[in-house]
């Protein structure tokens, strides 16, 4: 995998994953987490709880954030911490955008460090999971 | 709906600050590499055990934010919190924070601690809403270190 180094690392720089929210993925994360609430892979079960459709696990979103982080700061970088809300439901079957923005960029406690808001956001643009993190990068 | 509450119940209050049991989780390859397949990581590190000693790690290494699975008990009758009743039935998760501090890998075996640190009545689109706001700390058996810090919030209504 890349590695990023603090060194290039920009104020503004976005990073972005596109996923598939499909059944069967769905299915493998509630085998991955232990949650299997219906709602996630049910469709009778979520239509019957007033759902337009099954949907995704907040956990889910929350993880694939820490995937962005991670594939940003490689092998060599570290995720200090990241947290997400759950503000709104995404439908499965639908595309999402994971994305993050460096916000701030800075040196502390002798840690090359980088602060980015975090999101996940739907096809249509609606943002549902917004969220902050911090990560350590090497220097060259 | 359920019954409006005026205030936070004395069994509730009594509930915030106070860590709950400690629950056992297991952290297995099998469980790694659920994960990373549900969460589509490429990196073979969290796959491969020969590919994580090459990159330098003692075992199959697992990704950020997985902790393992609380080992299963089917003749559990309640769950790890019952601290006090509650008359909000639904559950939605609010959020999720994480902060790693140690490399977790296959075989680990961790023990979580979740204490309440904060509990509130509040009003949303869905009515009357009870927020919790957990904190839980993951210590490795083998050796003691605190592994990772997360907090999650949930809403019951």
């Amino acid at each position: 995998m890349a590695q990023t180094f603090w060194d290039d690392v920009s104020e503004g720089q976005e990073i972005t994953l596109t996923e598939p929210t499909s059944s069967q993925r769905l299915v493998i994360w509630a085998a991955a987490s232990g949650d299997f609430y219906q709602i996630h892979y049910d469709d009778n079960f979520a239509k019957g709880n007033n759902l337009p459709d099954i949907i995704v696990h907040g956990a889910l979103k929350g993880m694939l954030v820490g995937r962005l982080l991670d594939e940003f700061v490689g092998d060599k970088g570290w995720i200090e911490n990241w947290g997400v809300s759950y503000r709104g439901m995404d439908k499965a079957r639908e595309d999402m955008t994971i994305w993050g923005k460096v916000t701030k960029k800075y040196q502390e406690g002798g840690k090359n460090l980088v602060d980015l808001d975090v999101g996940v956001r739907q096809v249509n643009g609606t943002e549902t999971t917004p969220g902050r993190a911090t990560v350590s990068l090497p220097k060259k | 709906m359920p019954d409006e509450l005026p205030d936070l119940t004395p069994e509730m209050k009594a509930a915030i600050g106070k860590p709950g049991a400690s629950v056992t989780y297991e952290v297995t390859t099998l469980g790694i590499r659920t994960f990373g397949r549900a969460v589509g990581y490429k990196n073979p590190i969290y796959f491969d055990a020969a590919a994580s000693k090459a990159a330098g790690h003692k075992d199959l290494l697992a990704p950020p934010g997985y902790f393992g699975m609380p080992v299963f008990n089917p003749n559990a009758t309640t769950g790890p919190r019952a601290d006090f009743e509650s008359p909000f039935k639904r559950n939605l998760n609010g959020g999720t924070e994480v902060s790693p501090m140690e490399q977790v890998y296959a075989g680990d075996v961790l023990e979580a601690v979740t204490t309440l640190v904060d509990l509130k009545l509040d009003r949303g689109r869905l009515g009357q809403m009870l927020i919790r706001t957990s904190e839980t700390v993951y210590t490795r058996k083998a050796d003691g270190k605190v592994v990772a810090k997360t907090r999650g919030t949930g809403l019951s209504y």
